[in-house]
């Protein structure tokens, strides 16, 4: 039982990254039906721009709040324009081309992103400060939680939240919903579909990029190849939840964490890939619209 | 006409040659260019280069298994390297553990990797097909950690110590051997892949990409040849793979990573998906570059990754395109004069029906003579959430007549049309089609009994010929088996020459035989939709559903049209017209039914039907509808 | 110069013309019928105007200045409004949040959001005890009430409405048709595009008959109510086999 609930722990919290990136493929598929491939790999840049930042130009030396608040902020502006960038001069030309055609630079995106972040920051795996959050932590009964865990947690519902309260509360945000249902008639609201296809791939990057942070203040190693498996596991997370629909996204990366932490805790640690792409075949094969349903733009 | 008037005269002649080229046995030409490639790697006489050649045609092998999956059937594979895998750990435990000759562990590495293609694609082929690529790219991963995990397969340290190849006694050993038996067997992966892509597979393959619901509605039964595409893609990985592990002489798991999926991948875009030359010029590019560029090895996955996107965006097509265009598609086939070709095309169809109604009437079914009940409608209803968008609709077509379907938009025409032809499943009701329901069977079932059918908005294989889309019509007439086409055998080509005479004589029914050699695409909308008649009749259908064919077309064309469709009528073959041209409906239909909001409000003749007050009401609004004139003041 | 001024708009998609120059105009308080068959182009006009469709040649001017060219979005905020066949409703929004999609453009005016969601509501009672609700769940004529409650939270000075009266009882038609007359009362230029003509003429100023692109028949909306070559465009015409 303390077992279980210790794996839990850290299953939500992992998880609570994974919904962060999933949140992103939600987004940017529900309006587009555009499998951003490169989300994934966006984390991976977000954590090496916050990792630059911390040991690079030393800001771990700051106070420890405008460390934080530097390191998520800028990596988060950084990774959108990236994403804007390839929108832009990748995705755009090709909307209306053959699915084929889009998926295949889409993944051709992924790999310039990942091949581009070894040129820059190189093939070793670097350390983000292992002390920046305190590591120690307190125990309940059995189970050990961390500071650190909390506070990454607590950072990923706030941002989280913060995505709900736009995305349901915001004349923008309802308009993002409603390009799921019918680009042409947004366009007869008056709604700029193009800008704000634009503000879904500017949530989507800012969100993979915060995770990338959080990622590299829980496990303080980061590779330029990170973003590979991450963008797989959040992928999944986000067809689990039904692709399009948000709170299934974050549901989705919390189921996505457990099952991992289960799995390593239970079986071993070389299986949960197999674990996790076994559920994400099965529920498409079962389920294709995802446990809680999918939202998702007639294909234009 | 006019595009080839306006093709430059050098490029006329270089389609002549490649034309000429072209009518040579496809395997005289591989064994020729392979065999002066092989003599002249082998007399430049080094390892070096010898090497590079081996894993080219490693490659090769690869992209042109790939090719079948993602360039013919249009299905983004991203874990093509756990086939490679697969047939590598089959070949290599074979050959370690059972201490096999190679050449015996190829037909199983084969057979295990076409039985793993099977599995990946049975389940998975009803998803979309981005979906679709996410699930094999998470096959891909789950095998090579399986493998990684799998204590009899060595772990994450892989099959050491596989022996080379003993061929009768000689063991080969050097770079020059493996060269030679990689480009036999490329020969024979190539051989087999341009059979399939001339064969009734790679032009059904094709017309899935192209449009698959369309495909499926001509009779191509498209999830049959969906799996056939993942098993036939795996065996050839498998070749490649069991290839791979003899000359290496050790596998492990991180030769079969993503990594090598996408360059595979890259490969086939690079040449252009669809295209064999252009997968050995892929491969050659994904090998030999980064040899080339060796001070820029760090940067190589990036330089694929600045290519794959730029080819996409500027030259989709790939560096050495499939050119489905022929400046002369039916060359060297028999002429036949045009009174010859009406009455070969009425006495074939009379073949076919004889035959049709004879193996009918066997099955103990009755068999409708002409004027009697072809197809009944009974009851039908279907729904859209609360929205009924045919209710309780019956009526029946006698076989021989021209019947059709009007009514205001949204009355429910094309949702019957759908329900009759299997697209979708009415909510209730019976369809009865020579006194047998289809209700309920899949769309390329309902084909091949009998029915054809054209689309309200033109769904031709655009990237085809015009002849190629005829053919694919007339998937459901062939009876030669996939291994035949393989071979190319003789029986196949009879069957191929047949079905290429049969779409001669469509063409030319619907008066386009001159067109037959440029892509669908670039036809005029009229001619696009009697291409799209061509292919509903090349099936020798009982009957054909035309869904609004007028639309769109000047009173010539339709003039035009009247008469094609009373052509059809007089080979035997029932008309079921849904047409918003009144003039011409009034022309050519026997019988019309009218629907409104779903409902049937009239069925009678022609003249019935333009003096019916319901109609005239339906299109109209009622007498009292004038609502005592409303004016401004009023409101 | 009228409100909204069309002139010879020729419309191509790919290489088959659907508009052979469709020339029409209408001015505040006017309800302007466009009738005519399936296929006929009646929808392809209002999508031109509206700016979904890119015309080949011709103009198209609302109050002086020209739509050709312009963003549909960008449209909307010159005061054309479009309500499209179909109804075309956000179904997995509420009643609310759809009439604030219409009035996006003014979406940082919440006064002025208020005021014409009251409005909408003094129009089409119904939408408020439905506010709600989410839109897909609505009944057919309530799908209708609120695709046009929506176009007029942009207060259009021209409004276009494609078949409302589309899968409708007879009844409630009539009561859509009722509403739209009160529309243009109040100022608005209504374009109609309208399967039954007989209702479509009933409320009308002025309409227009189309078939195969062109315009074959215009006229005073009473006159052409008795004309019998209306009812000839819909069961056989004027351009087709029979007189070519």
């Amino acid at each position: 039982m303390g077992d279980f609930l210790q794996y839990t722990v850290i299953g939500l919290t992992v998880g609570s990254f994974y919904a962060l990136v999933a949140l992103g493929y939600t987004i940017v598929y529900g309006i587009i039906r555009l499998i951003n491939f490169a989300q994934g790999d966006l984390s991976m840049v977000g954590a090496f721009l916050g990792w630059t930042l911390l040991v690079s130009f030393g800001f771990e030396h700051l106070p420890i709040y405008l460390a934080l608040v530097i390191a998520f902020v800028v990596p988060m502006i950084g990774t959108a324009v990236v994403n804007l960038g390839i929108l832009q001069f990748a995705y755009k030309p090709l909307l209306r081309r053959s699915l084929l055609a889009i998926l295949i630079t889409a993944l051709g995106m992924s790999l310039l992103l990942q091949n581009s972040a070894e040129l820059i920051w190189g093939a070793a795996i670097e350390a983000y400060p292992p002390n920046l959050l305190p590591s120690s932590g307190f125990f309940v009964g059995p189970v050990h939680v961390t500071y650190v865990q909390i506070a990454l947690v607590v950072a990923s519902l706030l941002l989280m939240g913060g995505l709900v309260a736009f995305i349901q509360g915001t004349t923008i945000g309802t308009a993002m919903r409603a390009l799921a249902v019918d680009h042409d008639a947004a366009r007869l609201m008056g709604i700029n579909v193009d800008a704000v296809i634009r503000i879904a791939f500017v949530l989507g990057a800012m969100l993979a990029a915060a995770s990338g942070v959080m990622l590299g203040i829980y496990y303080v190693q980061i590779h330029f190849t990170m973003g590979f498996l991450l963008g797989l596991r959040a992928f999944t997370a986000a067809v689990l939840g039904g692709i399009g629909n948000i709170p299934g996204a974050m549901a989705g990366g919390m189921l996505i964490g457990l099952l991992e932490a289960y799995t390593t805790g239970y079986l071993s640690g070389t299986w949960e890939d197999v674990v996790v792409f076994g559920v994400l075949i099965t529920v498409l094969i079962v389920k294709p619209t995802g446990l809680f349903g999918e939202r998702v733009a007639e294909r234009m | 006409m006019i595009a080839q008037l306006t093709e430059r005269p050098v490029g006329r002649v270089y389609a002549t040659v490649r034309d000429r080229l072209g009518r040579t046995p496809y395997w005289s030409r591989v064994v020729v260019s392979l065999v002066a490639i092989g003599v002249a790697v082998i007399f430049w006489n080094d390892d070096y280069v010898t090497a590079v050649a081996v894993s080219v045609a490693t490659y090769a092998m690869l992209g042109l298994g790939l090719n079948i999956v993602v360039g013919y059937a249009g299905l983004l594979d991203l874990g093509y390297a756990a086939f490679f895998a697969i047939g590598a750990y089959t070949s290599a435990l074979l050959m370690t553990q059972a201490h096999w000759n190679f050449f015996t562990t190829l037909p199983f590495a084969v057979l295990f990797t076409g039985t793993a293609g099977a599995i990946l694609g049975y389940p998975t082929l009803r998803l979309r097909s981005d979906y679709l690529a996410i699930v094999t790219l998470g096959f891909g991963e789950m095998t090579r950690i399986t493998f990684n995990n799998w204590e009899y397969a060595g772990g994450p340290n892989g099959v050491l110590g596989i022996p080379w190849p003993n061929f009768f006694g000689y063991e080969l050993n050097t770079q020059a051997d493996f060269f030679i038996v990689g480009l036999f067997l490329l020969a024979i992966a190539m051989i087999f892949a341009e059979h399939l892509d001339h064969s009734r597979l790679g032009r059904g393959w094709v017309a899935i990409r192209e449009d698959e619901f369309a495909a499926e509605s001509v009779g191509v039964p498209s999830l049959r040849l969906k799996l056939f595409a993942y098993v036939m893609g795996g065996m050839w990985g498998g070749l490649a793979g069991a290839f791979f592990a003899t000359r290496i002489g050790a596998i492990d798991p991180t030769s079969f990573t993503f990594q090598l999926s996408v360059l595979i991948l890259i490969v086939i875009v690079l040449g252009g998906t669809g295209s064999l030359p252009g997968v050995l010029l892929g491969a050659l590019v994904v090998v030999a570059l980064p040899e080339l560029l060796r001070e820029l090895s760090d940067v190589r996955l990036l330089v694929f990754a600045i290519l794959l996107v730029g080819m996409m965006l500027l030259r989709p097509q790939g560096l050495w395109p499939r050119i489905r265009r022929k400046p002369k598609p039916f060359y060297g086939l028999q002429e036949e004069e045009p009174e010859d070709v009406a009455a070969r095309i009425l006495r074939e169809h009379q073949v076919q029906m004889e035959e049709r109604d004879r193996r009918h009437a066997a099955a103990g079914h009755k068999v409708p003579a002409a004027g009697e009940i072809l197809l009944e409608v009974d009851g039908l209803v279907q729904q859209f959430g609360g929205l009924r968008a045919v209710d309780n609709v019956s009526f029946s077509v006698r076989r021989g007549e021209i019947f059709s379907i009007i009514g205001p938009n949204g009355g429910g025409k094309t949702t019957l049309f759908n329900c009759i032809t299997g697209v979708q499943r009415p909510k209730r009701g019976r369809v009865l089609f020579d006194g047998r329901s289809i209700v309920g069977l899949r769309p390329h079932v309902i084909v091949s009994r009998g029915i054809g059918r054209t689309f309200q908005g033109i769904r031709l294989f655009k990237n085809m010929a015009v002849f190629e889309n005829v053919m694919v019509g007339l998937y459901p007439r062939h009876r030669t088996m996939t291994w035949q086409a393989m071979l190319h055998t003789p029986g196949e080509r009879k069957d191929e020459l047949r079905t290429l005479q049969e779409s001669r004589r469509w063409l030319s029914f619907v008066g386009l035989e001159s067109m037959a050699g440029q892509l669908a695409s670039q036809l005029s909308y009229a001619d696009q939709r009697r291409v799209e008649i061509a292919r509903a009749l090349a099936a020798h259908p009982h009957l054909v559903l035309f869904d609004e064919p007028a639309a769109g077309m000047n009173p010539t064309e339709k003039l035009e049209l009247v008469g094609i469709i009373r052509k059809i009528r007089d080979l035997g073959i029932t008309v079921v017209l849904i047409e918003h041209d009144m003039s011409l409906v009034m022309r050519v239909s026997g019988r019309i039914a009218v629907l409104d909001h779903g409902i049937l409000i009239a069925l009678g003749k022609p003249a019935e039907i333009q003096n019916d007050p319901a109609v005239i009401e339906a299109y109209l609004g009622r007498e009292d509808d004038d609502m005592g004139r409303l004016t401004a003041q009023e409101a | 110069m009228a409100l909204l001024e069309v002139r010879d708009l020729h419309v191509y998609y790919g290489n088959i013309e659907a508009l052979k120059g469709i020339s029409l105009s209408a001015n505040p308080g006017q309800i302007v019928a466009i009738l005519g068959g399936n296929g006929a182009g009646k929808t392809t006009t209002l999508r031109t105007i509206s700016g979904l469709l890119r015309p080949r040649s011709g103009s198209v001017m609302c109050a002086g200045k020209s739509l050709v060219g312009v963003d549909a979005h960008v449209i909307v905020g010159m005061g054309v409004s479009h309500v499209p066949e179909g109804r075309r409703i956000f179904n997995i929004l509420n009643v609310e949040e759809n009439l604030n999609l219409g009035g996006y453009l003014i979406r940082a005016q919440h006064q002025l959001i208020k005021e014409r969601k009251a409005a909408v509501f003094g129009l089409f009672p119904r939408l408020a005890e439905r506010r709600g609700q989410l839109a897909g769940t609505l009944s057919g004529g309530e799908q209708q009430m609120l695709a046009i409650g929506r176009a007029l939270m942009s207060d259009p000075k021209v409004l276009m409405l494609d078949e409302p009266s589309l899968g409708l009882a007879p009844m409630l038609a009539k009561s859509v048709l009722k509403t739209v007359r009160e529309i243009a009362d109040r100022g608005a230029a209504v374009l109609l595009v309208e399967q039954n003509a007989r209702q479509a003429l009933a409320i009308a100023d002025h309409a227009y008959v189309i078939e195969v692109g062109r315009i074959v028949l215009e006229g005073n909306a009473a006159v052409l109510a008795k004309d019998e070559r209306v009812q000839k465009a819909y069961l056989g015409g004027f351009e087709s086999v029979g007189s070519a």
